[in-house]
């Protein structure tokens, strides 16, 4: 059913939309590097395609006069989670090209800011393409070449937002949201029912006087070291009862 | 879905207005090559890029040749704008000259003129740091919290899916990179939306359309303009400054003492401790007033006039001197001057029968000249067709009247009355409190029914007394 592809749809371009927010915060720092650049490329194409695709499904779906108050209230809701999504995207890809403007990769003198994040960012854009493993094979003027691209990007998407804006009647106040307060601590969140499996929630805590989250690895140590006595303790008593039937 | 381009979109809209952003970008990126940073061992995980207050404080010294004074107030400023972050004590955002440490913010996170900090990420990002912390979060960002989702509400869906994704997308980064992730994007919220007794140096005024850091080309008019204007100041006569700085050094001298941000307030101030006691104290109908009120009073006339508690007691004077009608002429000729255009005839008309008729039964003493002036003024009546009479009768009034009161028996009686408050002492524990329980205040409604009994009272009060009628009863009743 169109409802049903609707929010799958619009599950992914969320995705896709909180990967980018978090690859355009690694821009500029000591994380920024040419292939961060292509991922964010990436991730952008596959968000605009995503974008086109839940438009026209929309579109169709909120043009179509004849469907029930139910429904209409249902693709209303829709289109409003797709419109913030999308509002989210455009101010992502103005800042990037900012950003992206004020540090190039090439340039020897300019900086990267120190911020303390030097891990890369391939898992978090493998997630966004849904692939296992990124591929990399963009050139090294990539930073340049990209920046006029997203610029043409850019318009592009903001013409788009403008139509939709014009051309879909939808209040976007009137919509009552289905959860409430707290909903996000409850682990199964996505348009539809699908559950996406359970959030191992981590119990890390940026405060610098204690580092929590090393428990976790302080209690795996503990059992390996308990399992390696319990097996030297084996190995002792059977050598021992060996010896002893000798 | 925001409301969006309800004017058309020039990418004019800079808010805050802070014009020093482009000039502090340059010096933190330069920073980044003169500042060491070291590693921040947190248990098992090793972080990089951390810096020492004194380390920056010193580097900044270095470059800008300047004291350490002023290198701690600029390395205090970046931390409020946001440019480098606390690890330690992140509420308090000032830069120490020691061993505290410190790290950048990335650039995403930095303050800018076009980017807002928009409420939908805020949400986004209480509602993520609701996941972590299981649903503890801070008292006041639970407010906030509750707050977005009564006015959000239509987007909280959104709001909840983007959420669980950020979460759930910034697990898959290496540990280390997750604890700066949270680390900065705190910082950047207590920065834009900081809890009480947190000062950032963020600006939330109103949107300009103007951008501050683009050079204006300025026009062939403003010249002329300007040249206009330059001709006619040198023509212009001048007052010497030793005049005027005397005339200032006086007013200074008078009034330093009730300045609230010199001097501290009786009994405390309510804008820093939400005790509001010093304006019910200082209220309009207040029985007894404060002994800074009272001082306040013997400054001149015009002050004396301008409280109204004052000009109650003042026509409390004037009533046993029976020289009330000067004032009573000058509050009409102001109600005259403030009142509305429909009824301004009318006034006219009631004054001039009450006041300025020859043989009216509250005849002002102003001289001859002015009189047939506003007499002449009163064939066709307007706002300020008073004002030479009621300014010849203000004179006489801050000649003569004035310093009579400011002798009388009525004033001094009221500065022996007058209350002197002690001023509290609020432990913060006790601030926080009164900040959670302040009151609403007064109704404007029930102040507006006030003024118009107090109105109906002075009217029913100060009808004149007619003489004639008096004598007439009196003799009557023998």
């Amino acid at each position: 059913m169109g409802k049903d592809e609707c929010k799958t749809m619009l599950d992914a371009l969320n995705k896709v939309t909180a990967c980018y927010r978090h690859l355009v915060i690694a821009l500029g720092s000591t994380s920024d590097s040419q292939n961060l650049r292509e991922e964010l490329k990436k991730t952008r194409k596959k968000a605009q395609e995503l974008a086109v695709a839940n438009r026209t499904k929309l579109t169709s779906l909120l043009k179509d006069k004849s469907i029930s108050k139910e429904d209409r209230a249902e693709y209303e809701r829709l289109w409003v989670l797709f419109s913030s999504s999308m509002e989210l995207l455009e101010v992502d890809m103005k800042r990037s090209l900012e950003i992206g403007q004020d540090f190039p990769i090439k340039v020897p003198t300019r900086h990267f800011i120190q911020t303390g994040m030097t891990g890369s960012t391939t898992t978090v854009a493998a997630r966004a393409m849904s692939v296992q493993n990124m591929k990399y094979e963009a050139d090294s003027n990539i930073d340049t070449v990209d920046l006029r691209e997203l610029q043409s990007e850019i318009t592009q998407v903001t013409q788009m937002m403008e139509e939709m804006e014009m051309k879909v009647q939808v209040a976007p106040w009137a919509v009552e949201a289905k959860q409430e307060a707290g909903a996000e601590l409850k682990s199964n969140m996505s348009v539809g029912n699908s559950s996406v499996g359970v959030i191992s929630i981590c119990e890390e805590e940026p405060k610098e006087e204690e580092g929590g989250g090393s428990r976790d690895s302080g209690i795996a140590s503990v059992c390996a070291v308990f399992v390696f006595v319990v097996i030297l303790a084996s190995a002792g008593i059977l050598g021992y009862l060996v010896v002893n039937m000798s | 879905m925001t409301i969006r381009r309800a004017r058309p979109d020039r990418l004019q809209h800079f808010r805050p207005r802070m014009h020093c952003l482009k000039k502090l970008e340059a010096v933190v990126v330069e920073m980044q090559s003169g500042v060491k940073g070291s590693e921040q061992k947190l248990n098992v995980t090793t972080i990089p890029h951390v810096i020492t207050g004194k380390d920056v404080i010193a580097w900044i010294t270095n470059k800008m040749k300047s004291t350490t004074e002023e290198s701690e107030a600029f390395g205090t400023m970046l931390v409020a704008y946001g440019y480098i972050y606390p690890l330690q004590n992140h509420r308090k955002l000032v830069m120490c000259n020691d061993s505290s440490l410190y790290r950048f913010q990335t650039p995403y996170f930095w303050p800018t003129q076009k980017w807002v900090a928009e409420d939908s990420d805020y949400a986004i990002y209480l509602a993520k740091r609701n996941i972590r912390k299981k649903g503890l979060l801070e008292p006041y960002e639970q407010a906030h919290y509750n707050h977005l989702h009564e006015w959000l509400n239509h987007k909280w869906d959104f709001i909840v899916m983007q959420a669980t994704e950020q979460y759930k997308a910034g697990k898959e980064r290496r540990k280390p990179d997750r604890v700066v992730f949270d680390c900065q994007e705190r910082a950047y919220w207590i920065v834009n939306k900081p809890p009480r007794r947190t000062h950032s140096a963020m600006d939330s005024g109103l949107e300009l359309l103007i951008d501050p850091n683009s050079d204006e080309k300025i026009p062939f008019d403003t010249y002329r303009r300007m040249n206009l204007f330059y001709q006619q100041a040198i023509m212009s006569s001048k007052v010497k400054s030793s005049v005027s700085l005397g005339a200032l050094n006086k007013y200074v001298a008078t009034y330093k003492n009730h300045d609230p941000f010199l001097a501290p307030c009786l009994p405390s101030n309510p804008w820093l401790t939400d005790n509001d006691s010093y304006w019910t104290l200082n209220m309009r109908q207040v029985e007894v007033p404060t002994k800074m009120r009272v001082e306040r009073w013997s400054f001149s006339l015009f002050e004396l006039l301008r409280d109204l508690r004052g000009r109650d007691d003042f026509k409390v004077f004037l009533k046993k001197e029976f020289s009330g009608e000067n004032l009573a002429f000058w509050e009409a000729a102001e109600e005259l001057k403030w009142g509305t255009a429909s009824s301004m005839t009318s006034k006219a008309e009631t004054i001039f029968k009450t006041f300025l008729v020859p043989g009216a039964p509250r005849w002002i003493n102003i001289d001859g000249r002015t009189m047939g002036l506003t007499v002449k003024g009163l064939d066709h009546p307007h706002r300020y067709v008073l004002e030479a009479a009621q300014t010849h009768v203000f004179l006489l009034m801050k000649k003569d009247t004035f310093f009579r009161y400011l002798k009388s028996p009525v004033y001094k009686e009221i500065q022996k009355k007058a209350l002197n408050p002690e001023a509290h002492n609020f432990s913060p524990a006790q601030l926080e409190h009164n900040a959670q329980n302040r009151s609403p205040g007064i109704h404007p409604l029930i102040l507006w029914q006030l003024a118009e009994a107090e109105k109906a009272k002075a009217a029913a009060a100060s009808v004149p007394v007619d003489v004639k009628a008096l004598m007439s009863k009196l003799d009557r009743m023998k």
